[in-house]
């Protein structure tokens, strides 16, 4: 489990800024104004009970400086410029407000007395009317509300060779700071920058050296473009996304987790798109309304269609409860609106709105109705009243050609389990006349007639007789593999009743003839017929001779007994057939055929859309505290967030009469991706830079809000923001700016100068050494044992729990109690991409878990990562990177020449992209030799060949395991 | 550096195994590092920004105010953290019965069922299973005696409670009041009937760190036999850091997931190995020195190194002498893997691990059915060793300081499930009334706390509910339940979540 990073993230924020930037003005004692300075603590701790959604405990209102002044029922709440005998710093300072929630800091409680002290005053004067959605000048002057502009590039002189317009913005930054730039890297440790920025791959050995040696001028601007164009760099960036999507293969909000089958249509359409470099706001708009962008109905898909509708799993990936049991529906459904509200805002926007959902925005300018106006947006597609659960918003990718074949298929299986089922009907009835054998003459008919009868018609005798004899009344087709299983047992025993019955006709035979005869000479001829055949005189054969019937055989019964001897060669014939037919390995070859002709159906995909019934436009309303079941007496039309709106106007239609849709995502995805939006191009702009240096201008990738950060670099933000507009929106244009940039391919070397003016790497005087996320990590170990499976697209890797509740890769596959039965492992896919990975919100893979993947609850705006000792246990001691160290080893041996030098220096080379120094070579021999004997010792049983492998196996996994391998430059 | 592999590999082989921990926390932390990267690691571990084994390792008394985490930067660690109050408890460990053991044939006697054996039961019942209920009450095959001198009853198949009954509190009165098993387990497991929250013990080292940097401050124990209803959720950090989450130690071996080295590694060469990995991340180091999470990370690889000799020494039960084995049961059939995992845990909390859980394998004790078959099997399991580790404890000194917990999510309901002839008797959930034992961290010792009706279904007098318990818990460690908070999604997260818990004055001693 590690749900935590993400959410930390979101919310970290939230504590520090608020107090230090307010705590400022308080202490330098310059003026302390209203709106800017008390405003915003009071809003934070006090308007909820005192002046929003009209609720004014004490008839105190504190959404004005004059409210305040006027007081309530304790008078005024302030005495201007006598702050220690105002009651609100004194209901404050003695903690009696707010209740129950924290106390003011001191700083905040400082702030209010400056105020007070200062004469209360506000930068301009109040408004007349104050409404739930009032904001003021200072919150609407806030910097991320304002346009993007593009300024000029700073013309400054510098002796290096800066070759993108980003360098002189930041080197006019760094002037300021007294900082200039550290020298360019070395090529090696560029490529590996590069390939694990752009591809999340180590650079080959090959790619190194071409690089290094490539003379051209241009060798990396090439490079960059070379990189730019791999299909790996999709799924490297396309995760990235996937972050901030929150991308999931299954459902979460409760135990079960329930898989999503189809849901990788979506990554992978994620990858296309970046691949494709998508221009960013066609990229956003399919993934809010490429179902408003397709013609109804959704059949016979035309590829560009098909792409639009999967775009739109965007906003299905948040966890999603309502189709599984035992939840409160209402809650869920509501749960899954909020959530998808939260990923499109925090993802697009940058703003946690989600904060609006019970109360106007504690820090923000955005007001419970705001939030409640963006989700009418939705509401067409995500309505809580008239909910279809997951399973009902797929979308068949069935063509009608398919429907057909699969029609025809259907009716070849169908004529197929028809003359199966006559040949069960055959072995019902064989069956039931071999098991009547076994019954009591008298009650063979009874029971037959009583088993054909169907159950209903039975009468209590019947029930109670074939409740005596189980072994008629549970003939059925299920059961008559049992029945086969046996059918060796029963033949002997119908023949050993058929051999009693033909003893005992016999016996018959002669005792009848006998009862004929008077005595003496019945007397006598019993005598004669109690001396064994071989013992008796010839004279004694002859008289016996007389008497035919006592002489009878098997072979000669039927002239005496015909009506039994027919009954025993029926019985015989009976277990022969028994004994010979095995009906249950006839009826599953039977089944096997049926199956196989199944197995030709063309296989049915799904879409996983977000889709408007036709003509629905369900009315909105505002849950009052959140609480959907006290909605607001007014219904709320869609539109955007007011602040966002009087900066940018927009009108969203409740239903677009040129569109087979409502039209309101549609027209609000055109609005974000208007040119003139203030945040939707920032937001991004940041992100990929992050992704560069591993830091952001705005580092709180999701929250420029108050409680953001504030962008270190404003100007360059904006030219970047303003760049990326103009270009048509194209992602990998940005990335070139960056990538060519002097300030990316600086070294990454930290000094003791640098530490002390910016430790945190604010400004790139730099770069900055970073660890690889989790997926590289596993991908890179992967890589460099030269075992990657580059398939790409598809299905899921699957996930599953071994024995102990670890995650692994596999098929689950559980015995009667639930615990996994080991299986055969996946093979080749075990070494596929990790973003191929099945995320399963309950399973995080162990490996990726270890080096921090961030859960997906709804999704993550940015990573955090540890260094914690199980990281360190993993790469000493887990199977995975045994194994891998030992594939590492084999391909070595194969790819780095005879020599364990050669062996050892290429190992080197391709986990690090470096050549190795002469006296780390000669240590690694050292070691090899020592560890060899250290292996030999301790087992004498171990062939000195052995030792070598071993020993070159642990080479390779020191290499996998050291911080060289898991940090870049 | 390199020129001398041999020299220092052999230096490090030869020194013995706590030598060679002298030398590398020394290297690392305090005595002889470096000049300047150690002035300036000190002055970030002053700045309380250094990640957490590094400091765990250099500067173990460097706290501030941690209980409410700074959330500056994400440097959550495990060292220990300074309480809101003067703490008696300092460790737990619980014995989590898992499926509802119960209480009317273990340690809340019911005479008027025996009376009443077989009636009709006068009052309204609250069933799980609807279609195997009956409403005729069920008597107690077992029976009861006072015992010590606080005269605690006790049922027969429970010897070895009975034996330590003075040094323990049964608590009758205990409520959750959601009638199945996995919310119930959530209650009382993770303080709110909902999965997805931290568990106890995850909310305990995150408050107080661990007094050990040898080991997994939270260890779960589990049964051989499987895990218990939830799985891995019981022991889940649920939204905290996933540094919280407890670390499983296995039933059988390895006890602990890649804490051995490979087979492959004989003799001292993991010790080899290590020194390689050391020597590159040294070298890597050289070049970036002022790269503190490279120097944290190297830390690291020492710290998972002490952590498999440590945590191998602390499993190794040889150590312990036969009367000890004795003691817990060990080498009898019944209680020899049940026993062991108890001598586990008094050895893991003896080194400083802050909370181990036991559990019973999935629905152990959720008899609904043959209960006189298989109620005397369950206790035969774990009474005796549940005993020992309380007088263990005790002899060790041990047990003022050291909670010990044994209970279920639930008890039974005095009537009959399964009415199909005596042998098939069980008996069905109870969540509104049932009993558990603690033990030992400043609980009260000896006599019965709260009381359920005259029948056994309903807690009536002193009703403690999770949250009560749970409230009560973190005051003897020294928490308010109220200021021990976690940051998530903007909201102050606390165990309780809001639940009116109250500390339980007639639980401590």
């Amino acid at each position: 489990m590690n749900p935590i990073i993400k959410l930390v993230l979101i919310c970290l924020a939230l504590v520090l800024p608020v107090q230090t930037i307010k705590s400022v003005q308080a202490e330098q004692g310059t003026d302390v104004v209203y709106e800017r300075d008390v405003r915003p603590i009071l809003k934070a701790h006090c308007f909820h009970c005192h002046g929003e959604e009209g609720v004014k405990e004490g008839n105190l209102d504190l959404r004005l400086a004059r409210f305040i002044l006027a007081g309530g029922d304790s008078g005024p709440a302030v005495i201007s410029g006598a702050a220690t005998d105002s009651v609100l710093i004194e209901r404050v300072s003695s903690g009696e407000m707010p209740p129950e929630d924290k106390n003011l800091s001191p700083l905040e409680i400082e702030t209010l007395k400056a105020w007070i002290d200062q004469g209360a005053q506000t930068a301009s004067p109040e408004p007349e009317t104050i409404s739930e959605q009032y904001f003021t000048e200072e919150e609407s002057r806030f910097w991320a509300f304002q346009p993007i502009v593009k300024r000029a590039v700073p013309i400054l002189n510098t002796e290096r060779m800066l070759s993108s317009p980003v360098d002189y913005f930041v080197l006019e930054k760094l002037r300021a700071k007294l900082l200039e730039f550290t020298d360019q890297a070395p090529r090696e440790v560029l490529i590996r920058r590069l390939y694990f920025d752009l591809l999340g791959l180590p650079p080959s050995v090959d790619a190194v050296e071409r690089f290094i040696k490539d003379e051209r001028p241009d060798a990396y601007e090439r490079l960059v473009d070379e990189l730019l164009a791999s299909p790996y760099y999709g799924e490297r960036w396309g995760r990235h996304w996937l972050d901030v999507a929150g991308y999931a293969d299954s459902e979460g909000y409760t135990d079960a987790d329930t898989e999503r089958q189809w849901a990788y249509a979506y990554r992978d359409y994620v990858i296309k798109s970046f691949n494709d470099n998508m221009p960013y706001d066609q990229f956003v708009t399919e993934q809010l309304a490429g179902d408003e962008l397709t013609a109804r109905p959704y059949d016979n898909l035309t590829p560009d269609a098909k792409r639009r509708l999967i775009a739109t799993g965007f906003m299905r990936m948040a966890p999603d409860g309502t189709g599984s049991g035992g939840v409160d529906q209402m809650v869920a459904r509501n749960e899954a609106i909020a959530d998808s509200i939260n990923i499109m805002t925090t993802s697009l926007l940058g703003l946690t709105v989600g904060c609006a959902r019970c109360h106007n925005h504690r820090y923000d300018p955005i007001s419970q109705e705001d939030y409640y106006r963006l989700r009418a947006v939705l509401a067409p597609a995500l309505d809580w009243q008239s909910w279809r659960p997951p399973s009902q918003r797929q979308i068949s990718l069935y063509s009608q050609q398919d429907r057909d074949s699969k029609a025809a298929i259907e009716q070849r299986a169908q004529d197929a389990t028809d003359a199966r089922q006559k040949i069960v009907d055959q072995h019902i009835e064989r069956t039931l006349s071999e098991e009547l054998i076994k019954a009591p003459d008298d009650l063979k008919e009874p029971l037959r007639t009583a088993y054909r009868t169907p159950s209903a018609e039975r009468t209590d005798d019947q029930v109670a007789l074939l409740k005596e004899h189980p072994y008629i009344q549970n003939i059925s087709a299920g059961s008559l593999y049992l029945y086969s299983r046996q059918r060796s047992r029963r033949a002997t025993d119908i023949e050993a009743i058929a051999d009693k019955l033909e003893s005992e006709a016999i016996a018959d035979t002669q005792e009848e003839y006998l009862e004929g005869i008077d005595e003496p000479l019945r007397g006598e001829l019993k005598t004669l017929l109690d001396i064994p055949e071989n013992e008796r005189s010839d004279e004694q054969k002859t008289r016996l001779s007389e008497h035919e019937a006592l002489l009878v055989t098997a072979e000669t019964l039927k002239k005496f007994q015909p009506e039994i001897t027919e009954r025993v060669a029926s019985y015989r014939q009976a277990a022969k057939v028994c004994r010979e037919t095995d009906a249950r390995k006839e009826l599953d070859e039977l089944q096997n055929g049926i199956s196989a002709i199944r197995d030709e159906i063309p296989r049915e995909y799904f879409i996983r859309a977000l889709t408007e019934p036709e003509n629905h436009q369900p009315v909105t309303y505002l849950f009052k505290r959140g609480n959907h079941s006290s909605p607001s007496e007014e219904p709320i039309a869609p539109g955007e967030m007011e602040i966002l709106h009087s900066k940018v106007s927009v009108e969203i239609p409740a239903n677009n009469p040129d569109l087979s849709t409502s039209g309101r995502r549609l027209a609000y995805a055109r609005h974000l991706t208007n040119d003139r939006h203030p945040l939707v191009a920032r937001v991004m702009v940041n992100r990929i830079w992050y992704h560069h240096f591993g830091r952001a201008f705005v580092n709180s990738l999701g929250n420029f809000g108050q409680l953001g950060e504030r962008p270190t670099h404003p100007k360059l933000l904006d030219w970047l923001s303003r760049e990326f507009i103009e270009s048509g929106w194209d992602i990998k244009h940005i990335h070139r700016l960056i990538l060519t940039s002097y300030t990316y391919q600086q070294r990454s070397d930290r000094s003791a100068y640098l530490d002390q003016i910016d430790p945190d790497n604010r400004f790139y005087a730099r770069q900055s050494v970073r660890r690889l996320e989790s997926e590289i990590v596993r991908d890179a170990v992967i890589a460099v044992s030269g075992q990657s499976n580059n398939a790409m697209f598809g299905e899921a890797v699957p996930v599953m729990e071994d024995g102990v509740g670890q995650i692994v890769l596999g098929k689950e596959n559980l015995d009667g109690e639930r615990k996994p039965i080991k299986g055969d492992g996946l093979g080749a896919l075990e070494n596929r991409r990790s973003v191929y990975i099945q995320v399963r919100r309950s399973r995080p893979l162990a490996v990726l878990e270890t080096f921090d993947v961030p859960s997906v609850a709804p999704n993550c705006t940015q990573r955090a990562d540890s260094n914690v000792a199980p990281q360190a246990l993993l790469l000493m001691n887990s199977d995975f990177i045994v194994k891998y160290s030992q594939l590492f080893a084999k391909h070595i041996q194969q790819a780095g020449g005879e020599s364990l030098e050669s062996q050892i220096a290429y190992a080197w080379k391709r986990a690090y992209g470096q050549e190795i120094a002469t006296d780390v070579l000669k240590g690694f021999l050292d070691f090899q030799v020592m560890q060899k004997q250290e292996l030999l010792q301790a087992d004498s049983k171990l062939t000195p060949e052995a030792a070598e492998e071993t020993v070159l196996a642990m080479v390779c996994q020191a290499l996998l395991a050291s911080n060289q391998f898991i940090y870049v430059d | 550096m390199w020129t001398r592999v041999e020299e220092r590999i052999i230096k490090m082989n030869s020194s013995s195994r706590q030598e060679l921990h002298q030398e590398h926390r020394q290297e690392f932390g305090q005595e002889t590092v470096r000049s300047s990267s150690r002035r300036h690691f000190l002055s970030r571990v002053a700045m309380g920004s250094i990640p957490l084994s590094l400091a765990a390792l250099a500067q173990k008394a460097a706290h501030a105010e941690p209980v409410k985490p700074n959330l500056g930067l994400q440097s959550f660690d495990l060292l220990p953290k300074p309480t809101h109050h003067e703490p008696q408890a300092k460790a737990m460990i619980s014995m989590f019965m898992q499926g509802g053991p119960s209480q009317m044939d273990l340690m809340d006697p019911k005479p008027i069922l025996n009376k009443m054996h077989l009636q009709k039961f006068p009052g309204e019942i609250k069933y799980d299973n609807a279609a195997e209920a009956s409403s005729r009450i069920m008597g107690s095959p077992y029976q009861f005696a006072k015992h010590g001198e606080c005269g605690t009853e006790i049922s027969e198949l429970l010897p070895g409670l009975a034996g330590i009954v003075d040094d323990v509190l049964v608590i009758r009165s205990m409520h959750t009041g959601v009638n199945n098993h996995g919310q119930s387990i959530h209650a009382m497991n993770n303080g709110r009937t909902q999965k997805g929250r931290p568990a106890l013990g995850s909310w305990l080292t995150y408050a107080l760190g661990a007094e050990t940097d040898e080991l997994p401050a939270y260890v779960s124990l589990t049964d051989p036999q499987g895990l218990p209803v939830e799985g891995v959720l019981n022991w889940s950090n649920g939204w905290l850091p996933s540094l919280y989450q407890g670390t499983v130690i296995r039933p059988v071996e390895p006890r602990i997931l890649n804490l051995n080295a490979p087979q492959q590694f004989t003799g001292k060469s993991q010790e080899k190995f290590l020194s390689l990995v050391r020597l590159l991340n040294e070298q890597h180091r050289e070049q970036r020195e002022r790269e503190l999470e490279l120097t944290a990370r190297i830390a690291n690889y020492e710290l998972a190194y002490k952590m498999q000799a440590a945590a191998s020494e602390a499993l190794d039960l040889s150590q312990e002498t036969q009367a000890t084995h004795d003691m817990y049961g060990i080498g009898v059939k019944e209680t020899d893997e049940f026993g062991k995992r108890c001598l586990i845990a008094r050895r893991l909390v003896e080194r400083g691990v802050r909370f181990v859980q036991l559990f019973t394998k999935n629905q152990y004790w959720d008899h609904h059915g043959t209960l006189q078959t298989r109620l005397p099997a369950s206790c035969k399991k774990v009474d005796v060793p549940a005993a020992a580790l309380v007088k263990d404890l005790k002899q060790r000194g041990m047990l003022d300081s050291t909670v010990v917990h044994w209970g279920g999510e639930m008890g039974r309901l005095p009537v009959i499930q399964n009415d199909t002839g005596v042998a098939n008797f069980g008996r069905d959930h109870n969540t509104y009334g049932f009993s558990m034992w603690v033990a030992g961290g400043g609980f009260k010792a000896g006599g019965t706390y709260g009381a359920t009706d005259e029948f056994g279904h309903r807690a009536t007098e002193n009703v403690v509910n999770h949250f009560d318990y749970h409230r009560t818990l973190l005051h003897l460690f020294g928490l308010d339940a109220e200021a021990l908070t976690f940051k998530q999604n903007g909201r102050e997260q606390t165990l309780l979540d809001g639940q009116p818990g109250r500390i339980v004055e007639g639980l401590l001693a």
